[in-house]
């Protein structure tokens, strides 16, 4: 944009409301300037008139501000028939050949033709941070070099952490590059569900459709758990397309070792290249992916407001949208900001759905509940191992969730010393970062806090 | 503002421009409609940026003005008023109505801040006027083959355009296409008309219309039916050249009586819900006959057979739902439906001599 256009929407932006500004001023631009003329290019037909009859006397009067005083502004809609025929007119090349679009073959969903997948799940659009950057990390390096390192990749994690998202990610991704490639993304459900057609009706092609690929993207693998049959089928699958060097992505709730009805040699096979767990975002990821997706709707949020909101939603990323959106919503259809007192009139609806307050009591209970303990344990004097580790994690979770002093979290749990506490906490903290049971356990209570 | 109208005019003009009072755009004054004195009539008008749609209704004029409405309330106390004259009268930013006993006071805002309404230039643009119920059947015979996916914006319009002497409209979501030849035409025509527009300009058609007025300028096209008027951007690109989509000639023929395609074709439909609408349909020389099969794994499954006349053999596999779609909008009595072999398009036509439709659908793999 020049500068010039530049300054004359600034000064015109602090001057009108914010509504006005971004439905006739944003994509705006200067075209060409000169003492007579000054020509500027606006998105449509409605702008276009707009800007003639309403708005012309204050652009005359900005660009003066500015230096510049033509003896006529002319607006105009800039199509790209204009644009191709510019072109035309000075290289003299032949009328660009218009971009073919084939009728495709459609086959039962129209989503087939390009592997099931959803052009919108892109890497792009993923927003990385330290909880998921290793799980970003690895499948760049997938889409990159399909079929040679982290074969097979498989991602675990709670919902809406974007596991399907970096799926598909790699599969637009792969398909961009090489358009040829055979992409094929199935849930589970899709892969069992054609399975059991090819028995019972002996259809034809089961075979041919998954082994025929270049890349197999499974979702929600934890599906497939107790279909003995399926298990095998995608067994030979999976032997199939990994010694033909290619690339098989699949995810799932859970780690393969804690699947408990996974055949052994499919857990052995699925662990054999990359494992990795998309974690819950961290209060900055929340904050980022709330910007991205407000500057994608067109609407920038104040810190105020964008903090609110990833505060008070923790647990997944397909509820922090929703509550962008209805935040955007409500604010577009009664004409207000979406601001912090708008968000907290609106997310009564979201919080009260849940517990206002954890309690401290609550989060040994829940503890308690996930070992399947009696509380009298954990707070009891015991120090069995199998009592220990909750006791201790219980600890953990008071320190992280509700900041609690030391001596104070030492009291709830009948202690007497708060540097059992201390102890306790920093024990946790580091098996987290080692020991991954410790970390999906205390993943999991966490969930169950919140949920 | 000051003016008297009767209440089956202003509620006629309320609904026909409400539907389009939405804030798409973001700015909260779409939501309201533009009530303005034009002369010796009142103007109506609604936009949501993309539309702008305008009835003008005669009106006994005390006192020229304008001010802006919001469209439910107006359309809605207006509607359920008894028939008769109603007072309107601006004072401030309220509007005063009153009919009978009715008397109310609705808070409006300055018609200042609504949008201002494009307008076209009669003598740089190409006009058409075209008799009503050819626009509507050209106009629905293609509107159902553009596309709803936003990401393709040009597929989402219906294409109108100039080609060897004559005005044509097509539309192809990808899978389908269809073609349907207008009137004879010496300009040089072409634009792609959202969707949308169409079906908005359709909603305006009533019984005492007889001809649609169209004026197309570079980046807008405007529809004149009565006194009924609206104004659309266009849709922004170039089409595809979809006629080396159309194949030249087909291997295998069959004419068929329409009524009969109709039915069976529904027939089969019903047994081809669970497979996503694939039907295969076979012409078989030998007996004279295409037969439509489906199967529902769980239900079971049907064959039907039509007579036909027929050349060539061999089977293709179609989206039952395509199928309807595009029998649905042949006006005619016997059809030829027509492909070559099971990957290539297949096409459905009138036997009438010198049709002016075609509609094109792409097999399913099967």
């Amino acid at each position: 944009m020049s500068a010039l256009w530049q300054s004359v929407l600034g000064e015109i932006e602090v001057s009108v409301s914010h509504a006005t500004f971004t439905t006739w001023y944003k994509n705006t631009e200067l075209v060409s300037q000169t003492d007579e003329e000054v020509v500027i290019s606006v998105p449509n037909i409605f702008a276009q008139k707009q800007f003639e009859v309403k708005f012309n006397e204050q652009i005359r009067q900005v660009l003066a501000n500015n230096g510049v005083s033509p003896s006529k502004i002319t607006y105009t809609v800039l199509t790209q028939g204009k644009r191709t025929r510019v072109n035309r007119e000075t290289t003299l090349q032949a009328a660009p050949t218009s971009s073919s679009i084939p009728l495709s073959m459609p086959t039962s969903s129209p989503l087939a033709s390009r592997g099931n997948l959803n052009p919108r799940y892109t890497f792009d659009n993923f927003i990385v941070g330290s909880s998921n950057d290793l799980a970003y990390t690895a499948s760049q390096a997938v889409a990159a070099n399909p079929g040679v390192k982290y074969n097979p990749l498989y991602l675990y994690g709670g919902v809406g952490l974007g596991k399907t998202h970096l799926m598909q990610a790699v599969g637009n991704e792969i398909l961009k590059t090489n358009p040829d490639a055979k992409v094929l993304y199935v849930s589970s459900e899709t892969f069992v569900n054609e399975f059991l057609e090819h028995i019972r009706f002996k259809k034809k092609g089961f075979s041919d459709k998954y082994r025929n690929i270049d890349v197999l993207i499974v979702d929600d693998m934890q599906f497939i758990a107790n279909k003995e049959k399926t298990q095998e089928e995608f067994f030979h699958t999976f032997n199939f397309l990994h010694q033909n060097n290619k690339q098989i992505i699949m995810s799932s709730d859970k780690p393969p070792r804690s699947i408990p009805t996974l055949t052994e040699r499919l857990r052995s096979r699925f662990e054999m290249g990359m494992t990795i767990d998309v974690q819950m975002p961290d209060f900055e990821t929340r904050c980022a992916i709330l910007e991205a997706k407000a500057e994608l709707s067109g609407v920038t949020l104040n810190s105020e407001t964008v903090e609110y909101l990833a505060t008070n939603i923790k647990t997944n990323i397909r509820e922090l949208e929703g509550a962008l959106n209805q935040l955007l919503a409500y604010a577009e259809l009664h004409g207000t900001e979406p601001d912090i007192t708008t968000a907290e009139g609106l997310l009564g609806n979201v919080r009260h759905s849940r517990p206002q307050h954890l309690t401290p009591k609550q989060i040994i209970d829940k503890t308690a509940r996930h070992f399947q303990m009696p509380i009298e344990d954990i707070c009891g004097a015991k120090r069995d191992k199998h009592i220990v580790v909750p006791r201790q994690i219980a600890m953990y979770l008071l320190r992280s969730e509700l900041h609690m002093s030391f001596p104070k979290i030492a009291g709830e749990l009948g202690r007497k010393d708060h540097t059992t506490a201390i102890h306790s906490v920093e024990k946790i903290e580091k098996a987290i970062k080692l020991d991954f049971v410790i970390r999906e356990q205390v993943t999991t209570i966490r969930e169950k806090l919140y949920a | 503002m000051e003016l008297t109208v009767t209440q089956e005019n202003f509620s006629r003009a309320l609904s026909a421009v409400g539907r389009v009072a939405t804030n798409k755009a973001g700015l909260p004054i779409l939501n309201n409609i533009l009530l303005r004195t034009d002369g010796k009539r009142l103007l109506v008008a609604a936009t949501n940026l993309e539309i702008a749609t305008t009835q003008y209704i005669g009106a006994k004029i005390a006192k020229p003005g304008a001010i802006t409405i919001p469209a439910r309330l107006i359309t809605e106390f207006v509607g359920s008023l008894p028939k008769g004259s109603i007072d309107l009268k601006v004072t401030n930013d309220n509007l005063h109505i009153s009919s009978g006993h009715f008397n109310s006071i609705i808070n409006g805002v300055i018609a200042d801040d609504f949008p201002e309404l494009p307008t076209i230039n009669e003598e740089s643009s190409i006009s058409y006027s075209i008799g009503i119920e050819d626009f509507k059947q050209a106009v629905s015979q293609t509107i159902i083959t553009a596309s709803n996916d936003s990401t393709r914006p040009v597929l989402t319009g219906v294409y109108w355009h100039s080609h060897e002497g004559n005005l044509f409209l097509a539309a192809t979501d990808g899978y389908r296409l269809s073609e349907r030849r207008l009137v004879e035409t010496k300009s040089d025509v072409s634009a792609i008309i959202p969707v949308q527009t169409l079906q908005e300009v359709l909603r305006n058609i009533n019984e005492t219309a007889e001809e649609v007025d169209i004026l197309f300028d570079e980046t807008q096209v405007r529809f004149r039916i009565n006194e009924a008027e609206i104004i659309s951007r266009l849709v922004d690109g170039n089409f595809p050249d979809y006629r080396q989509l159309i194949p030249a000639k087909s291997d295998t023929k069959a004419t068929v009586d329409k009524q009969e395609f109709v039915r069976v074709t529904k027939i089969a439909g019903l047994f081809a819900r669970e497979s996503g609408g694939s039907v295969v349909v076979t012409v078989d020389p030998d007996k004279n006959t295409v037969s439509l099969h489906s199967v529902a794994s769980e239900l079971g499954e049907n064959t039907s057979e039509l007579e036909a006349k027929i050349t060539g053999d061999g089977s293709i596999t179609l989206n039952s739902r395509y199928l309807s779609e595009a029998l649905s909008v042949l006006d005619t009595d016997t059809l030829e439906f027509s492909f070559s072999g099971k990957l290539s398009p297949c096409i459905l036509k009138s036997t009438k001599k010198d049709t002016n439709y075609y509609h094109v659908i792409m097999p399913l793999k099967s």
